[in-house]
């Protein structure tokens, strides 16, 4: 029997009956998809807040009284773990992933529909556990998103009892997650493409998710194998971090262990995990783009040489976030170079996205203009790391807010601008509405000059000295009052950046409640998910029978073509031309 | 074709005239394979980040290997051979369920993965009871950081196991259901595969937590971390 995923006939398919089975226990990749992204949308909203009230703090230091040192510390910990892992790593790849690859593939489902259904659950039990941190004794862990010991599992860290642990079950059922829902992502890519789905015919958003989930089953152990050694050492009185130690004056029963191997460890996860958040996003803008523009994306072959490059040498940059830790000075210069070595790829993405946009027929949608606002800030972020790359540069900046500056422009706006574009794009063919452009333009345009009023004078910040995680500067010498200034107006434009957030969410609401019904396919777009037998995908996706895929997914505005977009399920003596038009088929 | 070769393709160019019939005509390798090799390169970088960091803590000065000197528990490891024995024979077992499954011979299969899972659990059972004697030595987990990696190394083996189990017993209860041969051949050659891996990683864990502490610094310094 053919697997059902690749089946053309849908006898096989069991269609849910009741409503448990349709929005609850449901096994369709689509219905899976939006449970991830309510879910994570939802805990991104939470450490939203928990940035606000940080800024907060630090705007406006000893004006708001519920902001302990002890709460600053653990709401900028958890802002962080929230943000990087249970919003964009899962949204961006049990989001998207789970509802563009069944389509953009041609399948009618994930190859194993039971275990991502799992995967999901087990998402959702990781982030109730991480939530449910806020409510036990000491509340949750304060040590900074990268959990360093042995200060966070020391007393005197916020959290260091049972949030500390909390925190570190959490990660570990979300690797877990994370492990079943890539299984199912890699196999379907590798296995169960529809006729004539070839490798270089898939589009960018499925080379990025690929790679990205790729990184991200072979990042993740790494984490899980310090989270593991930490909650041994934590719980057990074991020493793998923990070296001997004195405690609030009393020595403690550790010995030996080295908090340095955790930093390895840790970040030999951290580093690809900017890449399991930034390659799908890569792939995502690359399609929106081309969409966009009308016009086919510029080089893409190396687009998805760049994709699989960058994936590579992700795994051999992580100890540049250690060049203060001490290490061996020929390390740092090895690490340096390959830092320096991966702008590479990455540049030429940036250089092919903006020559796709060269001389298209560019639409200002909002999708397209939150695109674009992406290629701004995520080269702005990517030339700040280059500073940071560097040995020399890096140590004075090290721990400062220049590098708070740099972190949040590559990985945090780049990616969430990437994805409120993928969220405008796609919005229409998961609900059949489309979103309300108005609304829309005005979300954009607060976010990105919002987001610009947040961290470009942050970096000056750094310049200055500031350092990063400190809850309170008082009257440091060297620290102007026009710093303090400074810090006011950030967290004003902060305030400001998370009020647009609620247009979107009022956008969505009022779209969804009582918006116009979308056409079918207001975009033209080319990709094969937008050609299913019903807008939005019903279970099963394709009807009675599967696509056959004739071409890529960009062809726009092909010469000579009637229509000025090609969709990849039709074959090319299909194909409207206008007298003498035919395309010769010859070059590149 | 090569993944060169498929890197190097040209997907803007128009499709050659009958290119879309060969479509479909290619061998399908079943999902579960292809996932279970993923899965299985995921549980090596696992293990072997484990391994780089037990490498590197054995070359601290509190670091008591486990081995070597006379009063040392696995100075004479045969509790560990007899278990390593008992794995062997669950391989064999499953080895024998996948000739079984081709020979089409329903009872020898039933038989065999039975006696498969009944090993594995055999196995863990002399795990935890290797465990009791380590704490009956007062090797505790936290006594020295050779004891940790015992406890925790063997501890994930044995959790990997019980999974093995867990997804064996769905195969065992789907063939139950309908009784279908033919469409559970990957999913017993995957459990098969997946015994056999678990052996194989239990004989690098045995080999690698009962070595003396010259070994450990022969292994670190090749390894560069010594």
């Amino acid at each position: 029997m053919t697997h059902i995923a690749i089946a053309d006939q849908t006898a096989h398919l069991h269609h849910p009956k009741t409503f448990i089975g349709k929005y609850i226990w449901s096994q369709d990749h689509k219905v899976i998809a939006i449970q991830y992204s309510v879910t994570a949308i939802f805990v991104g909203l939470i450490a939203l807040l928990l940035s606000v009230l940080m800024r907060l703090q630090l705007g406006f230091p000893g004006q708001f009284n519920f902001i302990t040192p002890d709460a600053y510390l653990q709401f900028v910990t958890m802002h962080g773990m929230i943000m990087v892992i249970y919003l964009l790593t899962a949204l961006l790849l049990g989001g998207f992933g789970n509802y563009l690859i069944p389509l953009m593939v041609g399948t009618r489902d994930m190859v194993f529909p039971y275990l991502n259904m799992l995967s999901y659950w087990f998402y959702l039990v990781s982030v109730i556990v991480l939530m449910s941190s806020f409510f036990v004794t000491g509340g949750p862990t304060g040590a900074g998103w990268t959990l360093y010991p042995p200060q966070s599992i020391l007393a005197g860290t916020p959290g260091a009892g049972s949030g500390i642990v909390l925190m570190l079950l959490s990660l570990a059922i979300f690797i877990v997650a994370f492990t079943m829902g890539g299984l199912n992502y890699v196999t379907t890519i590798f296995q169960a493409r529809t006729r004539g789905m070839t490798l270089m015919r898939m589009p960018l958003t499925i080379w990025g998710i690929l790679t990205a989930t790729i990184l991200g089953l072979l990042a993740f152990p790494a984490l899980l194998v310090s989270a593991i050694m930490m909650l041994f050492d934590a719980t057990l009185g074991t020493s793998f971090f923990m070296p001997a130690i004195v405690s609030l004056g009393e020595p403690l029963n550790h010995e030996g262990g080295s908090p340095i191997l955790f930093q390895h460890l840790f970040w030999f996860f951290g580093h690809p995990e900017v890449y399991i958040v930034a390659l799908p996003a890569f792939g995502m803008v690359s399609d929106v783009l081309s969409v966009h523009a009308r016009k086919n994306i510029f080089g893409y072959r190396m687009m998805v040489w760049a994709i699989v490059i960058i994936g590579g040498l992700s795994f051999i940059v992580w100890a540049h976030h250690m060049y203060v830790s001490g290490m061996n000075p020929y390390f740092g210069f090895f690490f340096a170079t390959t830092t320096l070595i991966i702008a590479v790829p990455t540049a030429i993405k940036v250089y092919n996205w903006v020559l796709t946009l060269w001389k298209g027929n560019i639409h200002l949608t909002v999708p397209m203009l939150f695109a674009i606002g992406f290629i701004f800030t995520f080269t702005h972020g990517g030339l700040s790391g280059l500073f940071l790359g560097n040995v020399v540069v890096d140590l004075p900046l090290s721990d400062t807010f220049f590098v708070v500056a740099h972190f949040h422009m590559v990985m945090g706006v780049s990616p969430i601008m990437v994805l409120f574009a993928a969220l405008y794009h796609w919005f229409p063919l998961v609900s059949g509405k489309q979103l309300h452009t108005g609304l829309g333009k005005l979300h954009f345009w607060g976010t990105f000059l919002g987001t610009y009023a947040i961290y470009l004078p942050m970096h000056y910040l750094g310049f200055l000295g500031v350092p990063r995680r400190y809850y309170a500067l008082g009257d440091t010498s060297f620290i102007p009052e026009s710093a303090h200034v400074l810090n006011e107006d950030i967290t004003i434009a902060a305030i400001i950046v998370a009020l647009f957030q609620l247009v979107f969410v009022a956008n969505v609401i009022w779209t969804l409640r009582s918006g116009p019904r979308s056409v079918r396919n207001p975009w033209g777009v080319a990709s094969l998910e937008w050609h299913t037998p019903d807008v939005p995908p019903v279970h099963g996706n394709w009807g009675d029978a599967l696509p056959t895929v004739h071409r890529w997914a960009y062809d726009y505005s092909v010469p000579g073509a009637k229509q000025d977009f090609i969709p990849q399920h039709v074959a090319e003596e299909d194909v409207e031309y206008e007298a003498g038009g035919r395309r010769s088929g010859e070059g590149e | 074709m090569s993944w060169f070769g498929i890197l190097s393709e040209k997907p803007w160019l128009p499709e050659a005239q009958g290119t879309a019939a060969q479509w479909g005509r290619t061998a399908y390798t079943p999902a579960v394979k292809i996932s279970l090799r993923f899965l299985l390169g995921i549980i090596s970088v696992f293990f072997m980040l484990f391994f780089v960091t037990f490498i590197s803590r054995s070359q601290y000065d509190d670091f008591l290997a486990l081995a070597g000197e006379p009063w040392q528990p696995f100075t004479h490891s045969w509790r560990l051979w007899i278990n390593s024995g008992v794995l062997v024979l669950a391989s064999v077992a499953m080895q024998n369920a996948v000739y079984a499954l081709r020979r089409d011979q329903s009872l020898r299969l039933l038989c065999s993965l039975a006696a498969g899972a009944l090993l594995a659990m055999l196995f863990i059972i002399l795990q935890i009871s290797v465990w009791q004697f380590l704490q009956a030595m007062g090797y505790g987990v936290a006594a020295n950081p050779a004891n940790s990696y015992f406890y925790i190394l063997t501890g994930l083996h044995a959790l990997h196991l019980l999974g093995g189990l867990v997804a064996l017993g769905r195969v065992v209860n789907s063939l139950r259901r309908d009784g279908d041969l033919q469409n559970r051949h990957a999913a017993i050659e995957a459990c098969a595969l997946y015994w056999h891996y678990l052996l194989g990683l239990w004989l690098v864990l045995f080999f690698m937590l009962t070595r003396t502490p010259e070994t450990y610094a022969l292994i670190a310094a090749a390894c560069g971390l010594g």
